[in-house]
């Protein structure tokens, strides 16, 4: 750290004390990385630019006030999402991030990486960006963070090509950004979690290949996000973040396994654990024998998680869907409705094909500016949105679950 | 034949209100009482053919020709 000199940053060094990771820490580790590169002669486009970021931060702890203004450019030829406009008011005094733009990067799903993938990426954005990364952002895309105008397309060309300029195994793409399709997102699925009920690898890449349109341009009402989660337990947030989430969940009954439930009592309660945790009170155990009324289950995976030996979900696997979820940061979060209830496995990429482009049509006719497709099943009533999918009204289509109930006596208004 | 000659003259409709202000689709297709759907086709062979480009106010997409596109991001950069 001493051959390289670093701005003088009394409020930001605040920022890296305590026990807790510190960005302030990685901007300075990254600026110190940029300099030794340079001085090893690779070239870099943007030579600084973590440097200069610790000046605009410092300036605008010590200004109580913002120096980034967003907007302006948001694409590389032909796409019209991907890259986030950013310019900082200070060009005079910190022109290395004049402009520091941001682009959004289509991760793997359920980001799996290989680490020659990774180093692909850095050595790509430490040539033609600030070499800074956010991994990942809420969306769940890889961020890069800060890059000029003219090094946008170079940028993209050079992970298109990332296989044979940098030995990445594969090429990476830009993700979405704008009133265009989110970049999907999925859990780690079937490749690590035997909770997994449908595959939600498959789902997201399926979902990301045929929707390259609609991910890459922007002409929506506003955003629509979709996140595949395999399992009630929803790691990746589907209901709560996703305008249309697929949480796997199971037909049948829990799979149990007496004897690893017997192993499991010699070191937890499970009358206190387990039992008296059920929030239906469907569990029963007499010492001997776990018992389940599969019936009075919500799939809250509370006793699959703490005995995951032992506990096992159904054999007859799928998905629900949920509508209209979305978690802005000031106010107006919604989780999500219950579109459809069940989808089989074996048809659930399909089927959720068909219901997003019916979706996306009547959304795209009906929705206003600025409008997420929850709140337009807000403003035009779930009876109409059930029409667009086809589908009926079911009582677990719950408003607030176990609360309000959707019902309708179409049959007693008429 | 008909059709061509009416897709064509719609491009060039769509160019001559981009070339005056940034559009978002939505709107443009009201205006020139088009079906949004058939706009998003025409509006992304004006990109793909270099002649429009996308612009953002920050929060919102908008639709732009190429030239208006240079100046408002020379305005925006300050240069």
């Amino acid at each position: 750290m001493a051959d390289v000199e670093l701005p003088e940053t009394p409020l930001l060094d605040e920022l890296e004390k305590g026990p807790w990771p510190s960005f302030i820490k990685e901007i300075k580790r990254a600026a110190i990385e940029q300099e030794k590169a340079m001085k090893a002669g690779k070239k870099i486009k943007l030579p600084g630019a973590a440097k200069g970021l610790l000046k605009v931060l410092e300036l605008a702890y010590e200004e109580k006030r913002t120096h980034w203004k967003h907007g302006g450019i948001v694409s590389v030829i032909g796409y019209g999402g991907g890259v986030i406009g950013r310019y900082c008011d200070l060009e005079d005094k910190v022109p290395e991030v004049w402009h520091f733009h941001t682009m959004r990067i289509n991760m793997p799903a359920g980001w799996f990486y290989q680490t020659k993938a990774l180093r692909a990426i850095c050595d790509a954005w430490e040539k033609w960006g600030s070499g800074l990364t956010n991994f990942h952002g809420s969306t769940g895309d890889i961020i890069l963070l800060g890059t000029r105008t003219e090094y946008l397309q170079p940028m993209t060309n050079a992970l298109a090509y990332l296989d044979k300029l940098y030995g990445s195994p594969a090429p990476f793409d830009i993700g979405g950004s704008g009133s265009d399709l989110r970049t999907p997102s999925a859990c780690m699925g079937p490749a690590l979690c035997e909770f997994a009920c449908y595959d939600t690898l498959k789902a997201c890449y399926e979902f990301t290949m045929r929707y390259q349109n609609e991910l890459h341009r922007p002409m929506w009402p506003y955003k629509f996000k979709i996140k595949c989660s395999g399992c009630p337990n929803d790691c990746v947030a589907a209901k709560a973040r996703s305008d249309f989430a697929i949480i796997g969940t199971w037909k049948d009954e829990i799979q149990i396994d007496q004897e690893a439930v017997r192993e499991y009592a010699k070191v937890i309660d499970i009358e206190k654990q387990v039992v008296k945790k059920c929030p239906t009170g469907a569990i029963s155990w007499d010492g001997k024998e776990l018992k389940i009324d599969n019936r009075e289950c919500i799939r809250c995976m509370h006793c699959i998680n703490v005995m995951p030996k032992a506990l096992k979900p159904g054999k007859e696997r799928g998905a629900t869907i949920l509508i209209g979820g979305k978690a802005p940061f000031v106010d107006g979060a919604i989780i999500g409705w219950v579109a459809v209830p069940f989808i089989p496995a074996d048809e659930l990429i399909e089927k959720c094909c068909e219901m997003l482009e019916a979706i996306w049509e009547w959304w795209d006719e009906e929705g206003k500016f600025r409008e997420r497709v929850g709140e337009l099943i807000w403003r035009k009533g779930m009876d109409e949105f059930l029409k667009v999918i086809g589908q009926k009204a079911d009582v677990r289509m719950v408003y607030a679950p176990r609360n309000n109930p959707f019902i309708f006596w179409r049959e007693l208004q008429e | 034949m008909t059709e061509e000659i009416n897709k064509e003259e719609l491009k060039q409709k769509v160019l001559e209100h981009l070339a005056k202000k940034p559009w978002q689709v939505r709107d443009l297709a009201k205006v020139l009482r088009v079906k949004k759907r058939e706009l998003d086709k025409i509006v992304q062979e004006l990109i793909n053919e270099g002649k429009a480009a996308y612009w953002s106010s920050g929060s919102t997409t908008y639709v732009t020709t190429k030239e208006k596109l240079e100046e408002m991001e020379k305005k925006r950069s300050g240069t």
